[in-house]
């Protein structure tokens, strides 16, 4: 099935811009679930408030490349989808939509936390961001929640993107994950993505 | 802690004879509240029990004078968390000092409504000279009110130790605000 493709289809790549906006987040995301789960247990020391910091920045962070990252692929077309039967299409609009949508509303949820918990959001403690609602002690209680529950979504969408990136390479054996890595060649042999390692 | 408390009510009662003319403070209108910036935010707090004999005479201010004892365990912070870890050792340690107190040694006018109060600060063991420039105003019904700024060092009074200390994390200046609304006495 792989083979009836038109060439165009499993050669082309996301371009540099793309592929650099995608590992970056995929580390920024990985790093910032880490440090949420850790610093929260924390006794309060200067330590967990540079923890703190750290993990908001970051967040402020993810939201920005977010930005950047949905506006250069409105002016940057990704590549046309690798051939894939039609619910796994389904499933991967589906799981990328939610992943973009997730890594916008984590960290508002996170920065409206924040302001009702009465900390304001400085960025990498340099930058000082308007808190955006009055501390509010209710509030607060319920965007905890949201900001937990959001990140849990998060959690499971990524080990499902995971999954579903390494069955394409190891299984399937098509570009879908290569066209996303940095190194892969644009011509790479397809047939025997094993037979590098 | 009981004990300091009965002995603090105690004195302040001894006391009490020689401040028959002492302004009355209303309770709800006086404040006593400091800013302190915790890596490059500002955190809002203040202390919500304090006792304040205050004799304020503008005319003879050589007769006027202050002393204002602050409940460090009342203070009111961001969170139950930061409040617990700001009573502790490291910070005003309560258990062993729980009042700060300010007297006042000297009050002298700046001209206008502006005085300044030249006093001595009590707080965690630490005795230092402390001088508030404050505002007093007078309102249609007489009371007065009286607002006064000041930057207290922190670590000048060891508040924040050990790994608390570093000004980076917590910076040394905790900007304090004092405002007292005052009946005149007599």
């Amino acid at each position: 099935m792989i083979r009836t493709a038109s060439a165009d289809a499993y050669d082309r790549r996301y371009d540099a811009m793309a592929i650099a906006l995608h590992w970056v987040t995929a580390i920024l995301i990985v790093a910032n679930l880490t440090l949420g789960l850790s610093m929260v247990g924390l006794p309060i020391s200067p330590r967990k408030l540079h923890w703190y910091l750290w993990h908001k920045s970051i967040g402020i962070t993810i939201f920005v490349l977010t930005s950047v990252r949905l506006t250069w692929r409105a002016l940057h077309p990704p590549p046309p989808p690798v051939p894939m039967p039609a619910w796994q299409q389904r499933a991967s609009s589906l799981s990328h939509a939610a992943l973009y949508a997730l890594l916008l509303l984590i960290p508002v949820s996170g920065y409206l936390y924040s302001s009702a918990t009465g900390v304001q959001v400085v960025w990498l403690g340099w930058l000082p961001l308007p808190d955006l609602v009055p501390k509010d002690k209710p509030l607060a209680d319920g965007l905890k929640i949201v900001h937990v529950t959001l990140n849990s979504l998060l959690a499971i969408t990524v080990c499902v993107h995971v999954a579903a990136a390494l069955r394409h390479h190891f299984i399937d054996r098509d570009r879908v994950l290569a066209r996303m890595l940095p190194l892969a060649r644009p011509s790479e042999p397809l047939e025997t993505p094993m037979a590098r390692r | 802690m009981m004990l300091r408390r009965l002995i603090v009510s105690i004195t302040l009662a001894a006391l009490t004879p020689c401040c028959a003319f002492a302004d009355t403070v209303v309770p709800g209108k006086s404040e006593i509240a400091f800013t302190m910036k915790q890596m490059g935010v500002n955190f809002d707090g203040r202390f919500k029990n304090f006792k304040a004999d205050i004799v304020f005479k503008p005319n003879a201010l050589d007769q006027s004078k202050a002393a204002i004892d602050v409940d460090l365990a009342s203070l009111d912070l961001a969170s139950t968390d930061s409040e617990a870890e700001a009573r502790g050792p490291q910070w005003f340690n309560t258990a062993k000092f729980p009042v700060a107190r300010f007297t006042s040694t000297s009050m002298k006018s700046l001209g206008g409504d502006r005085y300044e109060i030249a006093g001595k600060l009590a707080l965690k063991g630490i005795t230092r000279d402390c001088v508030v420039p404050i505002t007093v105003k007078t309102d249609a019904t007489g009371n007065r009110t009286a607002e006064g700024a000041f930057v207290l060092k922190r670590l000048e009074y060891k508040i924040g130790e050990g790994e608390w200390a570093d000004p980076a994390t917590v910076a040394d200046d905790i900007r304090v605000r004092v405002r007292m609304v005052l009946q005149p006495g007599g």
